[in-house]
């Protein structure tokens, strides 16, 4: 099954914490063919980035014509690297270690959303795992999947198949409602 | 001896630990703030706000009057270290603040120069007297008298103390000015200017305010990775089952926001006495 049908199915579900386990080699375009596909579906979106500013993210999007009137980010990386800081559809965070600032953000933004049900996607426990040791993750993962439960907000964590150290993947395969690993090439 | 077949009756046991009535709690409408405090800080609470500087003490205390003014109440704002215009100048920077609470008489402003007038004297800048520590209470009793004012803050406790001659007359001083409060049912923070010594972090300079006031919240930063984290917590409420963990505090576009603090990542381990 596709990555984007296995998500689809885990929303339907009622899931409210999805693994989305990713190959390198395809990571950017499986992450923005969910995004767009759940989007085109009448969806609000948070996207949460790591590992990219969130202005790069805007423009992908705007190149696969992905429509982003119910688009919101919290940006955890542009003002570490100085990049820009002026759109207003996003939050930016002063620094990738503030962690609580994630939750709390997503929260603020979740009024926002006009969409009746929305998800949130978290690109990426890998691009995490740079500015915090295992054990502040572990912790991290554990407050954001039961935030997120008690929201009833679907959410989606994003790892790289060959980056993610199977401590980090045994707390997430214990915290997640699914596991979706697709198959591989497909988006 | 033959045992019964009956199922024994368990005593019920009452989850909530302090039971009773609760009192009535004056909303601070700060997200995350009431849920820390149960609901709200008890009305007629004379608490201290303990914190070291750029620890957010003043604009949560500002916050905490707006939003109390929005909802219909009046309330006020005395700044004994700042002029009332500068203090005006900077809450407009606030997406929160609404220049038509002060126009309307719902946010009311005072200095230390307003406060002199009322007391007939030209400054008030060396140790009081006796007399001079009833004029400035009689100052601020009148003010909230006239006001009707349900919620104050004195900005800052710290500089008032430092006028008065010694530790007992602190103590007399604030307890005086808390019952008063309290009969006026008016919720009030004391602003307390702390430091940080050796990695202890009190919640006052002069050691008594904390143990008159009814309620202490401690605001401070933790340093995580080398970035500064605006932490709170609070360390006593009377009337209130409250929060004791700490917790992260951000200025967000709605206002302060307040999130429970990752455990593991407080690195500084300031102590606290």
């Amino acid at each position: 099954m596709s990555y984007i049908s296995e998500v689809r199915e885990s929303f339907k579900a009622g899931d409210s914490l999805a693994t989305v386990v990713v190959p390198a080699n395809d990571y950017r375009d499986i992450t923005l063919e969910i995004v767009s596909k759940l989007l085109g579906s009448k969806l609000g979106g948070i996207y949460v980035t790591t590992s990219r500013p969130a202005t790069h993210v805007v423009a992908e999007m705007k190149e696969r014509k992905a429509s982003l009137n119910d688009l919101y980010f919290v940006d955890m990386i542009s003002l570490t690297v100085g990049g820009e800081t002026g759109d207003p559809r996003t939050v930016f965070i002063d620094s990738p270690t503030m962690l609580e600032s994630v939750l709390l953000n997503v929260g603020l933004l979740e009024r926002r959303i006009k969409a009746k049900r929305h998800f949130v996607m978290f690109d990426s426990v890998n691009g995490l795992s740079i500015y915090s040791d295992t054990r502040m993750l572990k912790e991290f993962m554990n407050v954001l999947a039961n935030t997120m439960r008690l929201r009833k907000t679907y959410t989606m964590m994003l790892t790289v198949a060959e980056q993610t150290p199977p401590e980090l993947e045994s707390v997430l395969v214990t915290l997640s409602d699914r596991m979706i690993r697709g198959e591989a090439g497909d988006g | 001896m033959a045992r019964s077949t009956e199922p024994m009756k368990a005593t019920p046991v009452k989850l909530d630990p302090r039971g009773g009535r609760p009192r009535e709690k004056s909303k601070t409408y700060i997200e995350g703030l009431d849920r820390m405090l149960n609901g709200g800080i008890p009305i007629g609470n004379t608490s201290l706000l303990a914190g070291t500087v750029g620890s957010g003490k003043t604009t949560l205390a500002m916050e905490f009057l707006i939003n109390g003014a929005k909802h219909g109440e009046t309330t006020c704002y005395i700044s004994v270290t700042e002029p009332s215009s500068k203090m005006l100048e900077n809450l407009r920077t606030y997406g929160f603040f609404d220049d038509s609470l002060v126009t309307e008489g719902k946010l009311n402003i005072f200095d230390l120069g307003i406060i002199n007038d009322r007391l007939g004297v030209e400054r008030l800048d060396g140790s009081y007297s006796s007399k001079d520590m009833e004029a400035l209470l009689g100052a601020f009793e009148d003010i909230v008298d006239e006001l009707q004012a349900t919620r104050l803050v004195i900005d800052s406790i710290t500089a008032v103390c430092y006028q008065l001659p010694d530790r007992g007359s602190i103590r007399n001083f604030i307890f005086r000015l808390g019952q008063f409060l309290a009969t006026f049912g008016c919720t009030t923070l004391l602003i307390s200017e702390t430091i940080v010594d050796a990695s202890t972090q009190t919640y006052s300079i002069f050691g008594v305010e904390e143990a008159v006031a009814d309620g202490v919240i401690l605001m401070g930063n933790v340093q995580r990775q080398g970035d500064l984290l605006r932490t709170m917590q609070i360390i006593k409420m009377r009337g209130a089952k409250h929060s004791r963990a700490r917790h992260l505090v951000e200025l967000t576009p709605i206002g302060l926001s307040v999130v429970p603090l990752l455990k593991w990542g407080q690195e500084t381990g300031t102590m606290f006495s």
